[in-house]
């Protein structure tokens, strides 16, 4: 076998060839992505375009990228274009298309039939001409053969209607069905991902460009495929959580915005349900865990990091804190239950959640702190020292305002955990499913002086009190019913306040490390 | 270098050479650069003229069970230009840190000796390192300005040293000195020959400064706390020729008002700034010390004479 041609060291000019491959690259991606939408719900694969049903489109798209991907391998095997293919795909492509043959046998197998050793057999053969078909042949042949039959095999079954829109399997001893609105996207993601892999190595040529180019167009729709899941999550929450969260919302008239989701409780009296208690009680919680956490926390990390004998000690510490980071929520439950509770007053309150909390995130800002004032480096320490300036003049003048973006971007990370966990303050913090305006906790107007001991005392923070979270987990078991109007556009507002108030104590964590980056940077 | 100076060197090499490959009556085979010779006390026993400033008495220094530095014993006289030479990893560094009592940050040294500042042996018990210190600055050999604004950088030792009070206490109390501290960072800026360059911007991090003018930052940084004695550690090997002209005339500026102790690779720096030499070769020891134009026209050592000359290190 021998090289088609050598290669020019410099290329102006856009071949045919290579128009036709972008092209094709362009067409998988753009299906790709009309895949994803179908899967997400964004349009419906029995949607009419120009005359067909979405899913026959789909098909015919896949066929026409199929033959197009054989046609750019026979175009290069057969030397009519400028390419640089190796002398074989290699054993991973191989490898890989073993393993989608033996699948696509069995499945084609089974719809015609064939019994389970048929399947087997069918698959098993199936998958060893893939396999030969892929490793045997040179680069060109091997790479876009068995990519190009298998998505013609696809687009063949969408178009002729074999699998379509009203069609469903029933999974045999799975107790579940499949259904054509969600087949019928995978099957277009999978073989747009299979032919634009395929079409980008023929636009590469081939050889290293080619399986450059054709890894780059992989990795990327794979990554705007995850993205489009983190943002389909977001937008489906966002979608059905607005008209809760802006019902009745207005401006003007008697206050500047009206805005009752946010600002009414849920009791009889109000005329639109609110989550205002839940939503002042998630923000005390969150401040007060993070009051108690990141003082200690960056505390000990000063001790363990520039006071203490690096050795034993502060490796069993180390080990400690990680196994403390990775306990699982309902076993602090259990502590902050079993351990502060009968401590505050014997029922369950607002302080308890918070030191839960505050527990929970301690290990992590002990963690990142500590990362991030061994990061300090040791220059400053010596300068300051040289200077005659005392270790902990150091330590509180130079380490650890260079320490805080670091120390900062731990508690963003607990924060965001801590925030909407449900577990702990079941167990610790209580409160009502459907509290009134009322129930919602006063902390700062609660605080009383005493003439004996404890002198301050706060009765807010020894109620029961609701947090989002856990409102939310309430009402899902309470059965959705109860005294509103329309549980569910309540419960899928909640869910949205939720996780704004999330991104919002996230902005703010980004916003502080921000500043004092530049602060230290510029 | 004289023409008749370099024909001796020449001379001197091939005597170098011939002892080169010969195994010695001892029996210790010797290599390149490596001449078995005795270190006479007389070499280093050099009076400077003037007040001795800092007094090095039998200085032995180890890591572990690295032996560092070995029985170093010379006198530094004030208000001048000592500079330190010698190969890599033969202890001129390890020699400067002991000076401020820097090796006491290293956890495995442990340091045999005295070390007199003006009479008084830091060695010893109930030594205060925080008045040391602010008395022997050091100037470290990468610049290392901390990440705050070139006025805080300055102000910084002061500030610590409650010399000057900005805080907000201070302010509430009316004790705040804006003026003096003013006046502080402008002088040392000045006396560090920085504040031309930085008087408009003295707001700004001292991260966006050149590396010559951190490294004079951090010159300026230490003589905020008004030192008698400034060691300093390479400070211009991470520097360009012309930054580094410009700390070489520093320096010499400098020794007007203080006592400079300078660690360099740069023979040629050193015969450029300095007003003594000490040599340290291989193995810690102090080989010679005496005026700097005796070390490197006529040194008493082979050794010397071969490293000066460029044979080895």
């Amino acid at each position: 076998m021998s090289r088609a041609t050598q290669t020019a060291l410099v290329r102006d000019d856009r071949t045919l060839y290579e128009a036709a491959a972008g092209t094709a690259v362009g067409l998988a991606g753009v299906a790709f992505a009309a895949g994803l939408a179908a899967l997400l719900g964004v349009v419906a694969i029995d949607d009419p375009v120009v005359g067909f049903e979405l899913s026959v489109v789909f098909g015919a798209v896949l066929l026409a990228l199929g033959v197009a991907v054989v046609g750019f391998g026979m175009a290069s095997r057969l030397g009519y274009v400028d390419a640089a293919p190796q002398p074989s795909a290699g054993i991973v492509a191989a490898a890989a298309f073993t393993g989608i043959w033996v699948a696509v046998g069995a499945i084609v197998s089974g719809a015609v039939g064939l019994g389970t050793g048929g399947r087997l057999g069918v698959g098993v053969v199936s998958g060893g001409i893939a396999f030969a078909a892929t490793a045997l042949p040179r680069e060109d042949i091997g790479s876009t053969v068995p990519a190009g039959t298998v998505t013609v095999l696809c687009g063949l079954s969408l178009v002729t209607g074999v699998v379509g829109p009203g069609w469903e399997q029933v999974l045999v001893g799975y107790n579940a069905t499949l259904f054509g609105d969600t087949v019928v996207p995978a099957i277009v993601l999978f073989a747009s991902l299979v032919s634009g892999w395929s079409a980008a190595k023929a636009y590469g040529g081939f050889g290293a460009r080619g399986r450059n180019v054709g890894a780059y167009v992989l990795i990327y729709l794979v990554v705007c495929s995850i993205l489009a899941v983190l943002v389909g999550l977001v937008a489906f929450v966002t979608v059905k959580g607005l008209p809760g969260l802006f019902n009745g919302f207005g401006v003007g008239s008697a206050a500047l915005i009206s805005w009752p989701f946010l600002t009414n409780g849920a009791g009889l009296l109000a005329d639109i349900a609110g989550v205002f208690p839940a939503l002042v009680g998630t923000v005390w919680l969150v401040i007060g865990a993070v009051l108690f956490a990141v003082p200690t926390g960056v505390g000990a990390a000063v001790f363990l990091s520039e006071y203490a004998e690096q050795g034993r000690f502060t490796a069993a510490v180390e080990v400690a804190t990680n196994g403390l980071w990775s306990t699982p929520s309902i076993v602090f439950g259990l502590f902050g239950a079993a351990f502060l509770i009968p401590r505050f007053g014997n029922q369950k309150s607002l302080i308890a959640g918070m030191l839960t909390l505050g527990f929970m995130l301690l290990p992590l800002v002990l963690i990142t702190s500590r990362e991030a004032i061994l990061a300090v480096p040791d220059e400053y320490r010596d300068a300051s020292a040289a200077l005659g300036v005392s270790k902990w003049q150091t330590i509180r003048s130079v380490v650890l305002p260079a320490a805080i973006p670091g120390v900062t971007t731990g508690v963003i990370l607990g924060v965001g955990r801590i925030a909407g966990e449900t577990a702990p303050i079941l167990l610790t913090m209580g409160g009502g499913v459907l509290p009134a305006k009322s129930a919602a906790p006063d902390v700062l107007g609660s605080f009383q002086l005493s003439a004996s001991p404890p002198f301050v005392s706060n009765p807010a923070l020894l109620e029961a009190t609701s947090a989002l979270p856990y409102q939310l987990y309430a009402l899902i078991t309470a059965g959705l019913s109860g005294n509103i109007q329309n549980p569910q556009e309540y419960a899928w507002g909640l869910a949205l306040t939720l996780l704004l108030v999330v991104l919002a104590f996230y902005a703010i964590g980004i916003a502080t490390r921000y500043y004092f980056r530049r602060k230290l940077h510029q | 270098m004289s023409q008749t100076d370099t024909a001796e060197t020449a001379e001197n090499a091939e005597t170098a050479a011939t002892a080169t490959n010969r195994t010695d009556s001892h029996g210790v085979s010797t290599t390149a650069g490596e001449t078995v010779e005795e270190t006479r006390p007389e070499w280093t026993s050099y009076e400077a003229g003037g007040e001795t400033k800092l007094a090095v008495d039998d200085l032995d220094v180890h890591y572990g069970d690295d032996h560092a530095l070995k029985g170093v014993s010379m006198d530094v006289p004030e208000r001048s230009v000592t500079a330190l030479i010698g190969p890599s990893g033969c202890g001129k560094s390890t020699f400067l840190r002991c000076l401020n009592r820097m090796n006491d940050r290293i956890r495995a040294a442990s340091v045999d000796g005295t070390v007199e500042v003006d009479g008084e042996n830091i060695y010893q018990d109930g030594v205060d390192l925080v008045e040391l210190r602010k008395r022997v600055g050091m100037v470290f050999q990468s610049p290392n300005p901390f990440p705050k604004s070139i006025r805080e950088n300055v102000s910084y030792g002061p500030r610590k040293h409650g010399d000057i009070e900005t805080g907000l206490l201070a302010k509430l109390t009316g004790r705040a000195e804006p003026d003096r501290e003013e006046a502080l960072v402008e002088r040392s800026l000045q006396r560090a020959a920085l504040w031309d360059e930085v008087n408009d911007r003295l707001e700004d991090n001292a991260l966006g400064l050149s590396g010559g003018q951190q490294q004079r930052l951090c010159i300026a940084r230490c003589l905020a706390v008004d030192p008698e004695v400034i060691l300093m550690d390479e400070p211009a090997s991470a520097l360009d020729p012309i930054a580094t002209s410009k700390i070489e005339d520093l320096i010499e500026d400098l020794a007007r008002d203080y006592t400079v102790v300078v660690v360099t690779h740069s023979m040629q720096q050193a015969a450029r700034v300095s007003d003594q030499t000490a040599v340290f070769l291989t193995g810690g020891e102090l080989v010679e010390y005496d005026d700097t134009e005796k070390i490197f026209e006529n040194p008493e050592s082979q050794r010397v004479e071969d490293y000066i000359s460029g044979k080895f290190g």
